[in-house]
């Protein structure tokens, strides 16, 4: 619990932190100005929930600003010498990785809360057009998406971070990943010539899994695809530091 | 209080630790000297549990560190090297989250943070961001956060790298005053400290240990000898003459000085010596200034040892 609040504190002490929130809180807000601009256009309000969600501005942002929050994990215990300190206490590995995911995690929480400020000013503009905004089921599946794609992208911008005593070597393979196998993945869910690659596609593919929850779908399968693949990076991590010592 | 037997640790590349052996005994002050790569810091993130060993066995207060890793960290407290700390932490947030993290109880925490903090003159930059700190200070915070759960045994390593000699000297103090109730086992390789500190010295060299001793009983197992200095007003090469016919002395060294003294450094089986040297001076007629007998540093010794395995090798 202590190593979770220290997690907490530095993550909101450090300055990358502001310059993430401020680009991606920016990005949210052009998100919205779109969407916005899709409505006025007469696209239909059913599917703002999913573009609030998975506006591509913020689905392709995403394995750019995650690895900007778990770059420090490790790395810095590293570099500073903290992570021979903290593992000569009684501290257990896991606990430590544990700790470390959960800090990033309410941070990711944080990225999004403006979502919800966007989601109450429809609500209240949608009865002058005579219509029901959100749909509570789909707006809760569309968090649930967020937070479950994003906590495999933390697991794996942890376990980077964990390998590494430099902070931009975690952030640039953290993002190196990300970019490159949530891009390939949606290039082959929507535009591959076979149509056996696009099912193989849409079934790992994030932005589709997103698009998915936002639309009120929650599909067991695509939970427990994240939930296991997050707990794998997160073991791999524990490893990671436990055999990767000076 | 630490029992360690044929402890190896390899690096892919060489073998940092090779087999060492000793034993720290409940209330002792030893300091581990070494030169720099000699495999200090390797032992003793091996005594710690921070790394682990490939060949032996190492005891902490009666418990295997391979099978009660966490009892023995519990023991110990301990200073890494360099001090590591987090710069955007306060004082007091600190060392208040290592407490937790040692398993201090939150009750009475308060108190034994505040304990410490006076124990380290920390009490006046409690609400100081740890980054802004002296490094003076900083090292306190390290000392204090080795100390927070009470240990038995610290173990510090390279405590004084660093700092500026009033610095030196204050954590030194607070080190002297640390060992009545705790086990310290100290390394670095600044001799003067252990001198000033410590009540036994343990040497390694490349990865061995090579001397385990108190101090006084290294100097007398490598040097048999002694040397005494002569200063005289006389002619040198008459004095060195004179000083030929003396049964069991030999000149090492020999040199007129700037004011036409003769000074000689002259080595001699035991230090009584000295009479004859006063005794020949008075039936010469020489006027003496200066005969003493050299006291030889920790730093002759060190060297020694150190050197004569490096040749054996």
């Amino acid at each position: 619990m202590s190593l979770f609040k220290k997690e907490l504190q530095t993550c909101f002490l450090s300055p990358v932190a502001y310059v993430v929130l401020f680009f991606f809180w920016a990005l949210t807000g052009g998100n919205f100005y779109w969407l916005l601009g899709q409505l006025a256009h007469g696209e239909s309000l059913i599917v703002a929930t999913q573009l609030m969600f998975s506006g591509p501005l913020l689905t392709f942002s995403l394995p750019m600003i995650v690895p900007l929050i778990t770059m420090r994990l490790f790395a810095e215990e590293r570099k500073l010498g903290t992570l021979e300190a903290l593992l000569t206490t009684a501290t257990k590995v896991p606990q430590l990785v544990l700790a470390k995911f959960a800090g990033a995690m309410v941070f990711y929480v944080v990225l999004w809360l403006p979502v919800l400020a966007y989601a109450y000013i429809l609500h209240e503009l949608a009865p002058a057009e005579g219509l029901v905004f959100p749909d509570m089921g789909a707006l809760r599946a569309g968090a649930l998406g967020t937070v479950l794609v994003g906590s495999l992208y933390v697991a794996i911008g942890l376990f980077m971070s964990s390998l590494t005593s430099n902070q931009i070597v975690a952030a640039i393979s953290g993002f190196a990943v990300l970019f490159g196998v949530s891009l390939s993945l949606t290039v082959l869910a929507y535009s591959a010539p076979n149509p056996a690659a696009r099912i193989v596609g849409q079934y790992f593919s994030s932005f589709a899994h997103l698009m998915d929850f936002a639309r009120g779908i929650v599909d067991s399968r695509t939970v427990v695809l994240y939930i296991t693949y997050t707990a794998w990076f997160l073991f791999a991590a524990t490893k990671a530091v436990e055999l990767k010592r000076p | 209080m630490i029992k360690v037997s044929g402890v190896t640790k390899k690096y892919p590349s060489r073998l940092a630790v090779d087999h060492i052996s000793f034993e720290v005994g409940r209330g002792e002050i030893v300091g581990f000297l070494g030169p720099n790569g000699a495999g200090k810091t390797t032992t003793m993130r091996m005594l710690t549990g921070y790394l682990p060993m490939d060949a032996g066995t190492i005891e902490v207060a009666g418990y295997d560190i391979a099978k009660d890793p966490l009892e023995v960290r519990k023991r110990i407290g301990y200073l890494p090297e360099n001090c590591p700390l987090y710069p955007e932490m306060r004082v007091d947030e600190y060392l208040r989250f290592r407490a937790e993290l040692k398993g201090v109880k939150s009750i009475g925490r308060k108190a034994k943070v505040n304990d410490v903090k006076e124990r380290c003159g920390l009490t006046d930059v409690g609400s100081r961001i740890i980054g802004q700190l002296s490094k003076g200070y900083r090292q306190r915070v390290g000392l204090a956060d080795s100390l927070v759960h009470d240990p038995d045994l610290l173990i510090l390593d390279e405590p004084t790298v660093g700092l500026d000699p009033y610095q030196i000297r204050q954590v030194r103090e607070l080190i002297k005053q640390l060992a009545e109730k705790h086990t310290i086992l100290l390394s670095t390789h600044i001799l003067p400290e252990v001198e000033a500190v410590c009540e036994r010295i343990l040497i390694i060299n490349e990865g061995k240990i090579v001397a385990s001793d108190t101090e006084e009983n290294l100097h007398r197992k490598l040097h048999a000898s002694t040397v005494i200095e002569l200063e005289v007003q006389a002619d040198l090469d008459l004095v060195k003459h004179k000083l030929d016919g003396l049964a069991g002395a030999d000149i090492r060294n020999a040199s007129t000085l700037k004011d036409g003294w003769a000074w000689l450094e002259v080595e001699a089986d035991s230090a009584d010596i000295r009479v004859e040297l006063f005794n020949l001076s008075v039936t010469e007629g020489w006027p003496l200034r200066e005969l003493t007998e050299r006291e030889h540093s920790l730093e002759d010794t060190f060297v020694q040892l150190t050197r004569q395995q490096g040749r054996a090798q």
